[in-house]
């Protein structure tokens, strides 16, 4: 009887703790979702409406110029072209710059576990160091060498700028996920007769599926919201998405349209938000893959 | 099929020699098993045979023919590993049928020998799975498909049976076996298990710190350990090593060994070929768990040279089939193999037999073999 009552409190414990933890989430993703949801619903408001208060309040009439203006209309510095223009620019950026630094990482990481060589752990330490160099620190040299090489002002420069930043992660989650691959399987190849890049290709990248999906969401993600580069190496006809935005939201002529901006603002953000959506549960799977072996 | 040599093997590991001179021959269709304790070389040798490791110095022949500086996958040799390393992304034929696709061989003739291979080992329903959706005993099977479909000249095996539970271990040992006297193939094989290397060698190799200790067949390495690091290593439970005092007792010579509160127990030394120059000095000396006993067990040996002594059973161990008494001798634990029925219980004097003839002798600082 005694234990009976002390199991059941205990349970009531386990429930009450339970309960305060839902309430604690439930806080912090309204929290979260607050500033999503006024971009979202001031995006579909008229600018009188914005103006007349109540930011949280829905539109009284719900109109979808704001998303057109943003597309197409809206003033970017001199033009008014809208961030239709950029979109583009930005993926034809992004798109080879994640492929080739995840392409490149990948190969990294399968020599420096399976191809070992005399001063494998220093290049390591040394791509590593790459993660943790400030972004302003390379300005200027990067500036100098893109200009050397005549890529100064060009989407070509970007993909470098970014392949380059960019490999010291993508060699740090294929090196820490290859760790984990059995070496016993390489030798088999190799007995098997398969050469340096076939095993590579038809053993290794095959089992990578998980790692590959977290690489390219965060090459996509960073590179994609990425500011500083974009603002300092980019010309006219390669600025990215962010930087566009940016200059539609600082073009100071007549009023501010917060209604344009907001849209503007999700416009911007949506195919990392897409990318996330699709890949995201493989995200955290590969996650764990890379970081736990088995 | 092919004989396989091996010559003054030598390997390191930048500062550290990890083989030291390795001299090894196995005929055509031998079975040679390389065992000894974790770090003592053998897989090493046995990467080094694959080519999978450079080799320092030295030479290995596979048939007539030195394989230095030969490709993993030219050597006409096939590897099973320790972890099965099937391929996780392909099905089981694909797995098996992986090097004749790098040689480049017909999909038809593939298929073939895929087949055939799957028949002999009876996988041929999980062609199509995916290693992960397989056992450890049928990953096992798929790995040795692997190997038997390159028809090699010799086969390499890696620690094969230490990931499987102790039951599955033993059947694919036999299975081991039969594959080797159906095929009558070549077969270096690695283990840290001394029952493996009994039950399967024609030839063994005991390792120690990357020099061969002894080799020999399983009943030369058994009967005549060449110093007390094989004696030890062999044989479960292991030779008993027994510290005691050669002595001359009128004309015939005497092994002494004591008892804590007791009497010195002392064994006659028929043979004292090799052991004049020990006469009052300590040595080992190394007897069978088995070569002491009860009487019956005994009495069909005819010419067993045997001896009675009276001794106390410290502890006793029932295992089935035989009930290991161990007592204490030479200010060591000595385990004396009986009769299954034998009805001994500990704190009781026991009549034991000693068979002289299984005894052998150590010296006690260098541990090699007097006699």
């Amino acid at each position: 009887m005694k234990l009976n009552t002390l199991q059941e409190s205990n349970i009531n414990k386990s429930r009450m703790s339970r309960t305060l933890i839902y309430i604690v989430l439930f806080v912090f993703a309204i929290y979260y979702l607050l500033p999503l949801y006024v971009m979202m619903i001031n995006s579909f408001k008229h600018l009188d409406d914005i103006r007349s208060g109540g930011m949280l309040n829905l539109p009284s009439i719900w109109t979808i110029d704001p998303w057109k203006s943003a597309w197409s209309t809206a003033q970017i510095g001199i033009d008014p072209s809208g961030l239709k223009p950029y979109l583009w620019n930005s993926i034809s950026m992004v798109v080879p710059a994640v492929l080739i630094s995840t392409i490149l990482g990948s190969l990294n990481g399968y020599v420096l576990t399976k191809w070992q060589f005399r001063g494998h752990g220093v290049v390591f330490g040394l791509l590593l160091l790459a993660c943790f160099i400030p972004f302003q620190v390379v300005l200027i040299p990067m500036a100098k060498i893109l200009g050397l090489l005549g890529l100064a002002g060009t989407t070509q420069g970007l993909i470098l700028v970014h392949v380059v930043y960019g490999l010291g992660f993508t060699t740090l989650f294929f090196r820490n996920y290859y760790a984990a691959f059995p070496t016993e399987i390489v030798k088999a190849a190799q007995i098997d007769g398969a050469g340096f890049f076939r095993i590579f290709w038809r053993v290794l990248l095959p089992s990578s599926g998980p790692i590959i999906v977290v690489t390219i969401i965060w090459q996509f993600t960073n590179i994609w919201n990425d500011f500083l580069f974009g603002a300092s190496f980019a010309d006219f006809d390669s600025i990215p998405m962010t930087i566009a935005l940016n200059n539609l939201v600082n073009s100071s002529t007549g009023v501010k349209e917060y209604n344009v901006h907001f849209a503007g603002a999700i416009l911007a953000a949506l195919p990392t938000l897409i990318v996330y959506i699709v890949s995201g549960r493989y995200f955290v799977r590969g996650l764990m893959a890379g970081a736990v072996k088995g | 099929m092919a004989s396989l040599t091996i010559s003054n093997l030598y390997k390191s590991f930048g500062a550290v020699e990890v083989l030291k001179g390795i001299d090894l021959s196995i005929e055509d269709g031998g079975f040679l098993v390389l065992v000894g304790p974790s770090g003592c070389g053998k897989s090493t040798l046995l990467n080094a045979i694959a080519g999978l490791e450079e080799i320092t110095s030295g030479e290995i022949m596979i048939g007539d023919n030195s394989v230095a500086g030969l490709h993993p996958s030219k050597r006409n040799i096939a590897m099973v590993f320790q972890s099965y390393a099937l391929y996780p992304n392909m099905t089981v034929s694909q797995n098996i049928s992986f090097g004749m696709e790098m040689q480049g061989i017909e999909k038809d003739e593939r298929i073939q020998a895929v087949n055939k291979v799957a028949e002999t080992l009876q996988i041929s329903e999980l062609l199509d799975r995916k290693p992960g959706q397989l056992s450890g005993g049928q990953r096992q099977r798929v790995a040795m498909g692997r190997a038997i479909v390159r028809e090699p000249e010799v086969f390499l095996f890696d620690e094969p049976l230490s990931n499987l539970d102790a039951k599955l271990r033993i059947d694919m040992r036999t299975e081991i076996k039969r594959l080797h006297q159906r095929l009558g193939s070549t077969i270096i094989y690695v283990t840290h298990d001394q029952i493996e290397a009994m039950t399967l060698a024609t030839k063994i190799a005991v390792l120690k710190d990357g020099c061969i200790q002894q080799y020999g067949s399983p009943y030369e390495i058994y009967n005549n350990p060449s110093n007390m690091f094989v004696a030890n290593f062999m044989g479960a439970p292991s030779m008993n090593l027994i510290e005691g005092q050669v002595k001359k007792v009128g004309d015939s010579v005497e092994f002494q060994m004591k008892i804590s509160g007791g009497d010195n127990v002392s064994l006659p030394v028929t043979d004292v070929e090799g052991l004049e120059s020990y006469i009052d000095k300590l040595v080992v000396c190394g007897i069978r768990p088995e070569a002491i006993t009860d009487l019956e067990l005994l009495s069909n040996n005819s010419n067993a040279e045997v001896v009675e002594k009276e001794l106390l059973v410290d502890v006793v161990e029932p295992a089935g089939s035989d009930t290991f008494a161990i007592l204490e001798l030479g200010e060591k634990q000595v385990v004396a193999r009986l009769n299954g029925n034998s009805r001994v219980s500990a704190g009781e004097k026991v009549k034991l037999t000693f068979n002289l003839s299984q005894t052998v002798f150590f010296d006690k600082k260098t541990e090699e073999r007097i006699r």
